[in-house]
């Protein structure tokens, strides 16, 4: 178990910046997840933890001290990666003793603590398989076994379930923070898949272009998203948002305006403002009684519907003469989330209410939030 | 146990220091046995060469280099005065040598290489065929790539012995070669010719493989679904896709034929047929004109130079017509 | 286009069918008709053809020469094409008694070995360099590499002849001439450096395609670069290093340039394989049969590295070609 400390550190590929001046801690037995789009720098950053790159400034401790020059070997870490990276020349008992038998442990010793990260994974009987004669799930739990059978103090997995699929993903999430708990060791998570990063970790850390969005528990993110690019990115499907502007009283846009008190948010009348609506945050107007702060009503049409069995997503037109866009998310239209007994068909007029106390504000140009409810 | 680990650690000092380099120096440091090899054998010497060919040459003192002569040798061996043996290529002992040498190198070179490309392109498309005992008969047509130099020159040459070979008589009785073809320079160049087309035909037949073996098979169901025959298959399927590396195996044939001086030596002797290498090593061992030797070896390297750029021109102008 | 040329196929078929029973054509005509009514037929005899004839030029120089070697001294002039004059298989003795020939097998053996040892574990390093790393520089000096594998030995040999010629004192405590030439130095260390390039490129070829995370894998459970490589990238590139090797092995032990002229030819100064074969062309007689006898004897080795390696050989340099 140690701590992980992100320090200044930047990467940069020539010209190229992956990782801009990060600043980061993650505590004893920690589960934090980095999450972002492709190439936004979240796996640069984990490889400066593991030490496969080194970074181009700052410094990187873990445990408290200085690893920034250290070759992986010597981090107390071990790694899970994305294409499982068993190696192909050696069976399940080689591949998950290779770290042992590198340290030159007792052969009891690595037989033992072998059986037990097999037993962890549950592999029992497949210690002199191959890896080509495995399944996709049964590699992945190889590659953990290789990973926990060394005891390390911080556990990096690098987008481990992207190669699986659906059905095993959710499973062997389950499996993880199952195995978090057993273990107790400090895990750093890497994933584009916000659903990943939302059901399994302590915090987790939002990135984007080689920069820190937000680090927070993951219902915190949800919530109280520090930014548009975090609003956006965390939840499925994506808050709704509109652009708009600050008046004396309240918010305005084209399709959509909202009565409230700019100086009660220190906002200033003619503001660029994005207002942010999570789908859930929507309520058919004969459900008004559901939300904690309805808003007066909207009329819209409904454009699209995608019975999901738990949920229907609605696709709405604020006005009859809004052209929807190819993926729904233009201005004018909103997606709303319902009941799935809702009665409902495409065409149809409706009208909605908004939960006031779950509306974001964002200041459309510097891209933070300004609040997440506004309640006068 | 104790002094084990610390002897250990001091072994792995060297291995744990390079870790802690950035990449770049990492690569460097890695490259440095490769490049200090050849620097050694190849960089210095191709300068020490090009040094020598610009001094004169002193066949009598201990040094057999002289003063700086510019370039003397290469004008003495350009305009035929260089001294060094007469070869029997001319009687009238009339053209240049190195004329000669310079004939008997591209015209050995063209032919073999011609005739290479086209017997091993045979051989491969046999080899690439399923059959019964297809390993044997690989084995049994790549066999002579690996024959040593000097064996492939045994064979022919005793074929070729007035005493004991049979293809001499054979050869007279089509009226092809005269009374001791091994003496002829004519006669000569066609045995080493046929020579060296036994033995790198096998090595053509090898890449040649290589290349056909990485062809998709499942164009060719296309092919016979859409109804082309096996020639016609060969034609628009197999020549274009394997062209890459047919014209990348015959530039690495062309450059090592133009090179061939252990089959001349070991066979009719550097007297009777005179390639371009063949001449460095007669100037050195027979007159020991080593400047000499220096500057033939380096305009060698020259023809060789201006064969391969005329090579990726053409390369270069085929690509662009194929895309 | 295809379609086209269907046509008078299925026409030449009809034709065949309709004039089968006319008995009075000549076997050739007979064939040919049939040939050109099942082109597929034709295509088999000729493929039949090809392989025989190409079996009967790269074998039949081997047999004559074992003709050659079993036929005593006194008849040499009565070899026949197809069979020896008489009959002594007591050549492959004398190669051994008359001249130390086994020496100079182990000669060629050593320097083709050491030679192979040394190109591989050079190569190695330089081929992962050139094939995993990014660094300045990169195609400049993979350039440089590429460039010497095309200058003829004769380019180099003066200069090198010079300096294995040079007394070196640093180099008297291990050799006693204090020179290189006549010691295997003076043969394998040209030769590598001249075969190293071809290696690097196979093995360049193999090492890039292994992928990141198998070496990353490596140096997190506790490996360093080169551990990295030595324990995951070359075991996963075995076909490209045995291809490479091989090919090493069969070159240098084959070569002519400079193991005829970096030693004085005797055994004992480390004279390859080559000058035992040509001592033969003795002083007082040139012995035919024993040259025959001992080319025999020389080719075994690579015949046999051929006839194991075969397949390796195809399948390393199929997947360098692949990638290119």
């Amino acid at each position: 178990m140690a701590s992980v400390t992100l320090e200044n550190v930047t990467k940069r590929y020539g010209e190229e910046v992956a990782v801009d001046n990060m600043n980061l801690e993650i505590e004893d037995g920690e589960f934090v997840t980095f999450v972002g789009p492709s190439g936004c720098g979240k796996s640069t950053s984990m490889e400066t933890i593991a030490g496969l790159t080194i970074p181009t400034e700052g410094s990187v401790y873990i445990g408290g001290e200085e690893v920034t020059n250290l070759p992986p070997k010597d981090r107390g870490i071990s790694m899970v990666f994305q294409n499982i990276a068993l190696f192909p020349h050696m069976d399940v008992y080689d591949n998950i003793s290779f770290g042992l038998r590198l340290r030159k442990y007792d052969q009891e010793e690595i037989d033992e603590r072998v059986q037990k990260a097999a037993d962890v994974v549950q592999l029992g009987g497949m210690m002199d398989r191959m890896p080509e004669e495995m399944s996709g799930g049964q590699r992945q739990r190889v590659a953990i076994a290789r990973a926990i059978v060394r005891e390390p103090e911080v556990f990096l997995m690098d987008e481990p379930l992207a190669n699986l699929d659906a059905e095993l993903r959710v499973h062997m999430r389950t499996q993880l923070q199952r195995l978090h708990r057993e273990l107790d060791t400090t895990i750093v998570y890497v994933t584009h898949d916000q659903a990943q990063a939302m059901t399994m970790s302590d915090r987790i850390v939002v990135v984007n272009d080689g920069h820190l969005m937000q680090v927070d528990p993951p219902l915190t993110c949800y919530n109280e998203p520090d930014n548009l690019f975090v609003a956006g990115f965390i939840g499925s499907p994506a808050m709704n948002f509109v652009e708009g502007q600050a008046t004396e009283d309240g918010f305005t846009s084209t399709y959509m305006d909202t009565p409230f008190d700019p100086t009660n948010y220190g906002i200033e009348p003619g503001q660029n403002l994005t207002m942010g609506i999570r789908p859930e945050d929507v309520y058919l107007e004969r459900d008004t009684h559901l939300a904690e702060e309805p808003s007066r009503t909207y009329e819209a049409v409904v454009d699209v519907l995608e019975p999901m069995g738990d949920e229907i997503f609605a696709y709405l037109l604020l006005d009859e003469d809004v052209e929807a866009s190819a993926e729904g998310r233009g201005e004018g239209q909103l997606l709303i989330s319902l009941d799935p007994d809702t009665v409902i068909a495409p065409g149809d007029d409706i009208e909605i209410v908004i939960d006031r106390s779950d509306v974001h504000l964002f200041d459309t140009d510097t891209g933070q939030a300004i609040t997440h409810d506004i309640l006068e | 146990m104790s002094t084990d680990t610390s002897d250990r650690r001091l072994l792995l000092r060297p291995v744990h220091w390079l870790e802690t380099k950035s990449e770049a120096v990492f690569a460097y440091i890695l490259l440095a046995p490769a490049f200090l090899l050849l620097a050694v054998i190849a960089f210095f010497p191709l300068v020490q060469t090009f040094r020598f060919s610009l001094l004169a040459d002193e066949t009598a003192a201990a040094n057999p280099f002289g003063g700086f002569v510019g370039f003397e040798n290469y004008a003495a061996l350009l305009t035929g005065e260089a001294l060094i043996p007469q070869q029997f290529l001319d009687p009238t002992f009339e053209t240049p040598l190195l004329q000669q040498a310079l004939f008997v190198t591209l015209a050995f070179a063209i032919l073999s290489v011609l005739f290479e490309t086209l017997i091993g392109f045979g051989q491969a498309l046999v080899i690439d065929q399923e059959f019964y005992g297809r390993r044997w008969v690989r084995v049994a047509i790549i066999i002579p790539y690996a024959i040593p130099i000097v064996i492939q020159a045994m064979i022919f040459f005793l074929m070729f012995n007035p005493t004991v070979g049979f293809a001499t008589d054979f050869m007279q009785a089509l009226g092809i070669f005269g009374q001791n073809p091994l003496a002829t320079p004519r006669d000569s160049f066609i045995i080493v010719l046929v020579a060296d087309i036994w033995k790198t035909a096998a090595f053509m037949a090898l890449l040649i493989l290589a290349g056909l073996q990485s062809v998709d098979r499942g164009l060719y169901d296309v092919a016979k679904v859409s109804g082309a025959s096996p020639w016609q298959q060969f034609k628009y399927i197999t020549l274009p896709l394997v062209a890459p590396a047919l014209l990348v195996a015959m530039l690495f044939r062309t450059m090592d034929a133009m090179r061939i001086y252990g089959l001349i030596d070991a066979t009719a002797g550097c007297q009777t047929v005179p390639s371009m290498s063949c001449l460095v090593i007669t100037a050195l061992q027979e007159t020991r004109r080593w400047a000499t030797g220096s500057s033939v070896a380096f305009l060698t390297a020259v023809v060789i130079a201006i064969v391969v750029l005329i090579y990726l021109f053409g390369l270069r102008d085929t690509e662009a017509g194929v895309t | 286009m295809s379609g086209e040329e269907q046509h008078p196929d299925l026409e030449a078929q009809e034709r065949a069918g309709q004039e089968e029973p006319e008995l009075d054509r000549g076997i050739v005509e007979a064939w040919a008709a049939r040939a050109i009514s099942n082109p597929d037929r034709a295509y088999k005899a000729t493929f039949y053809l090809a392989t025989f004839f190409f079996l009967v030029t790269t074998l039949f120089p081997f047999y004559w020469l074992l003709m050659v070697a079993l036929t005593p001294r006194g008849n040499l002039s009565d070899v026949g094409v197809l069979t020896p004059a008489g009959f002594n298989p007591g050549a492959f003795v004398e190669i051994f008694t008359r001249l130390p020939f086994h020496r100079y097998m182990f000669n060629s053996f050593l320097i083709a070995t050491v030679a192979t040892v040394l190109v591989l574990f050079v190569a190695s390093l330089a081929g992962y360099v050139f094939g995993r790393l990014r660094f300045r520089g990169r195609n400049a000096l993979l350039l440089s590499v590429l460039v010497t594998s095309f200058f003829p030995p004769a380019a180099f040999f003066i200069p090198l002849n010079r300096l294995f010629n040079t007394n070196i004192d640093a180099l008297r405590p291990i050799l006693s001439a204090g020179s290189l030439y006549n010691t295997p130095y003076a043969i394998f260390i040209p030769l590598s450096a001249l075969y190293l390039p071809l290696s690097i490129f196979i093995l360049m070829t193999f090492y890039s395609q292994i992928p990141d995370g198998l070496e990353d894998a490596a140096r997190v459970e506790g490996t360093t670069r080169l551990g990295a490589l030595f324990r995951v990238i070359v075991p996963l590139s075995a076909p490209g290093v045995a291809t490479a090797g091989v090919l090493t092995f069969i070159t240098v032990y084959n070569e002519y340039f400079f193991s005829s002229l970096m030693t004085d030819g005797r055994p004992q100064n480390w004279a390859p394989m080559l000058e035992g074969v040509l001592r033969f062309q003795g002083e007082f007689e040139v012995l035919f049969n024993l040259m025959a006898a001992a080319s025999i004897v020389a080719v075994l080795p690579v015949a046999i590295l051929v006839i194991v390696a075969q397949e390796k050989i195809v399948s390393g340099l199929t997947a360098g070609a692949v990638k290119e």
